[in-house]
């Protein structure tokens, strides 16, 4: 649907930027990973908000998806989502706050009272749901369901979504893209604004501002500000008031920007005064790492070995590097990797192509005195990773 | 305090707050308050206020976005768990998930506290009477919960949601003082809505500019609630900026204004009008005021909210129109009551009254005669023995741009 202000003035929620065509493509994929898995239906549960809106573009559904090929049956709340409707699911049911009956129903009427029923998100996944090792089913109703269907098996199914979600298609590229984009409208603001004196509030304000009248979602901004050199600034998620920037104060960030759910998020840190020598030998070797990364980041290389590469390549070459990527997607999605998450149980997973990432390597000096993070959105292609966003690599130095 | 405006909530507060929440476990027969690991907003975003609901009592008990609470009915200190180790000024000490499963670490907490055979006042494992009134299904995570009942066979978990809920319905002076803030923000958002809002202009623009304004003046982010549409016509609901839409002449903006200081949220609703006032209009907006002051005497210690919506409707009838009541309370998110008599609404008020110390948000209806012509306007009050005040002093009326 047209969300201008065409002839007909509407302004009601459509799916998004995302055709009939990208519906049923993500239906059919996760229907044939549920018959691989011997399930009858995917039920996605209330409390799985992120999964519910791959399958029906609502902000919080709860949706069986029998894997016979049926459609599946989608339940919202009046409330939540206002009653809206959209073309991927012109007919969902309401809740009414009812949820435990609904959903219970909703599984009776696809006729799932003693079938194989693969939950989404009763746990963490390999590739979704990354940082919810307890998942994220809501108990009160999950119980409740279960309760009244006891002759049915309820086993976890969340990478039964979680891969289909793994491979991004042609639309969903073109949101992270545009998402891409609008982080890095964002960026320029924070390069605009970020000056000594200003409060670190109010830059987190404009970047924010910048966000939404450029049409993202909302997505908390993550910025940390400190002496350069400081072994660790504090975090912020919400506009730090009161804190005065000062020369030679380095601001890192991420940048998220959402559009059709997709989360592109772009990293670039500033520097408000001069970069020393000794810093730019690590941006040098950050650069570097990015680069050989992106080049062996081809379809089939098992996750562990471009760990392994990225770990040991700062070494040979007098400093230190240590991987930092995670997958991109509607939110929450994997592999995570980081210094703090080494990636052992997801070595395995091949990176394959369409899969879509946020690719930001450490650079570090040999006694890890200087870190320095860069990076942002970048798609698989057989020929390596391909950058979403243009700016050109390095700290931002405003002097 | 800095110009009447708190920069964070001090210890006195915290040990109001848990002193609070113990007392009303006791009355309750409760040997502990168990927040355990609750959804996240995104996942479950049945409505921006049920989102900031989800972690709301752990954030009211710990001041963390985050955190799984045992806090013995006894007066010891509460055990917390988190994903880190980010202990604060209320707590200095966090046992730190480290992104693996919260459950064994609230096990040991509950352990720790001597809880193996207690009677356990589980905090939001469903709607409360004053919080997480609109979640029914509450909103405790299911793995991590039912691998701590597992693991604790011989306790007794019992929904505590109310013990907690309470303790937030009753405002300290500091809380009150963070909510006057926010409402004061909210109501410069809505200043720069008013001064952005033309025929023509992006509504992602005006969704930007009015965040940006509050977030500049100290909010946290709570999504901005535009319904635009004609006047005469359909307004339809946007809680994200919507891509490629720009203002028309004869818009109406109906909008739920958000701001949130030190957790708390305020909200200030003021509907807008992209061209004259018609006149058939201009009745129901002046019932509207009448009705919102009706409320604001209404609102004293001891009233029922039955005598509040009474009176409202048979104030509007005798204009020969409707009234309809439409208020809630305020804090963390998800707070209530909630008392909407325009769509049926009304949830469990047994055992509830209009206190003092208490903040709602009032925002009545006032409807014309054939149901044609509907307007609501409103904001955050405060309950004082008098009856309610604003927290912020606006005039109810709809805002024309000509």
């Amino acid at each position: 649907m047209d969300m201008s202000r065409g002839a007909e003035h509407d302004t009601r929620p459509a799916a998004g930027p995302y055709s009939l065509d990208e519906r049923d493509r993500r239906w059919a994929l996760v229907r044939q990973r549920a018959a691989e898995a011997g399930l009858d239906c995917v039920f996605v549960p209330l409390g799985n908000g992120i999964d519910g809106r791959y399958l029906s573009q609502y902000r919080s559904a709860c949706v069986v998806l029998p894997t016979d090929s049926r459609p599946p049956i989608v339940i919202i709340d009046s409330f939540a989502d206002r009653a809206a409707r959209n073309d991927w699911i012109p007919e969902p049911r309401l809740a009414n706050r009812a949820w435990g009956d609904a959903m219970t129903r909703a599984l009776r009427d696809a006729g799932m009272e003693r079938a194989r029923i693969g939950v989404v998100g009763l746990q963490g996944g390999t590739v979704s749901h990354a940082r919810s090792p307890d998942g994220v089913v809501v108990h009160g109703v999950y119980e409740e369901v279960t309760r009244r269907l006891p002759h049915a098996t309820f086993v976890d199914a969340t990478d039964v979504v979680g891969f289909s979600r793994y491979v991004k298609s042609v639309e969903e590229i073109a949101c992270l893209t545009q998402a891409a984009a609008i982080a890095e409208g964002a960026i320029d603001e924070m390069i605009e604004c970020a000056r000594p004196g200003v409060d670190l509030g109010v830059v987190y304000a404009r970047v924010v501002q910048r966000l939404l009248a450029l049409g993202s979602e909302y997505h908390p901004l993550a910025m940390t500000a400190g002496p350069l050199g400081a072994y660790r600034a504090t975090r912020y998620t919400n506009p730090p008031h009161g804190k005065m920037l000062e020369p030679n104060t380095i601001i890192t960030n991420e940048v998220t920007a959402i559009v059709g759910g997709q989360n592109a998020q772009e990293d670039q840190p500033i520097l408000l005064g001069p970069i020393p020598d000794e810093w730019r030998r690590v941006v040098d070797l950050q650069r570097e790492v990015f680069e050989a990364g992106l080049e062996r980041m081809r379809p089939g290389t098992g996750i562990g070995e471009l760990i392994d590469f990225v770990n040991g390549y700062g070494e040979k070459r007098g400093g230190k590097t240590l991987m930092l990527m995670h997958g991109r997607g509607l939110g929450d999605d994997g592999p995570l990797l980081s210094p703090r998450v080494r990636g052992e149980n997801v070595r395995d997973v091949p990176i394959l192509a369409g899969t879509a990432w946020v690719w930001k390597p450490y650079g570090m000096s040999a006694d890890e005195r200087i870190q320095f993070v860069w990076g942002g959105d970048v798609v698989v292609t057989e020929t390596g990773g391909k950058l979403l966003f243009k700016r050109p690599h390095g700290l931002v130095s405003l002097t | 305090m800095d110009g009447g405006v708190p920069r964070g909530f001090s210890l006195a507060e915290r040990d109001r707050r848990w002193a609070a929440v113990r007392a009303n476990a006791a009355a309750a027969g409760f040997d502990c308050i168990f927040v355990p690991l609750c959804l996240d907003p995104i996942n479950l975003n049945l409505s921006p206020e049920q989102a900031r609901g989800t972690r709301s009592d752990c954030r009211y008990l710990t001041g963390l976005d985050n955190a799984a609470v045992v806090l013995p009915t006894d007066g010891r200190a509460p055990i917390v768990v988190a994903d880190r180790d980010n202990s604060n000024a209320w707590v200095s000490e966090v046992r730190a998930a480290n992104r693996r499963s919260w459950a064994p670490l609230m096990v040991e907490a509950l352990r720790d506290a001597g809880m193996e055979r207690a009677r356990i006042g589980v905090s939001g494992l469903r709607n409360g009477t004053v919080s997480h009134v609109r979640t029914t299904s509450g909103v405790v995570n299911h793995r991590a919960f039912a691998e701590v009942r597992r693991a604790l066979p011989n306790a007794i978990f019992e929904d505590g949601t109310d013990a907690v809920g309470f303790a937030r319905y009753r405002k300290g002076p500091e809380e009150i003082a963070a909510l006057r803030n926010a409402a004061r923000i909210a109501a410069a958002g809505l200043d720069e809505l008013t001064a952005v809002a033309r025929p023509g202009v992006a509504v992602t623009e005006v969704y930007g500019r009015v965040v940006g304004r509050m977030l500049e003046l100290g909010s946290e982010y709570y999504p901005l609630a535009l319904d635009i549409g004609p006047l005469d016509g359909e307004q339809h609901r946007h809680e994200d900026p919507p891509i490629g839409m720009t203002l028309a002449a004869g818009d109406l903006i109906i909008n739920e204004t958000d701001a949130v200081y030190l957790g708390l949220i305020a909200q200030e609703d003021q509907p807008i009008v992209l061209g004259p006032v018609p006149e058939a209009w201009k009745p129901v907006i002046e019932l509207q005021a009448e009705l919102y002051h009706m409320g604001l005497e209404l609102m004293k210690p001891g009233a029922s909210f039955a005598e509040i919506t009474r009176g409202v409707a048979a104030r509007a009838e005798r204009a020969g129109m409707q009234g309809w009541s439409m208020l809630h309370s305020r804090g963390y998110g998800n707070d209530g009551p909630l008392i909407n008599t325009q769509d049926g609404r009304q949830d469990r008020t047994t055992g509830v009254q209009v206190e003092p110390n208490t903040v709602w948000m009032l925002k009545p209806s006032a409807v014309s005669a054939d149901g044609r012509i509907k307007f609501r306007w409103g904001g955050c009050v405060l309950v004082t023995e008098k009856g309610a005040e604003p927290l912020v002093s606006r005039i109810p009326g709809l805002v024309a741009i000509a």
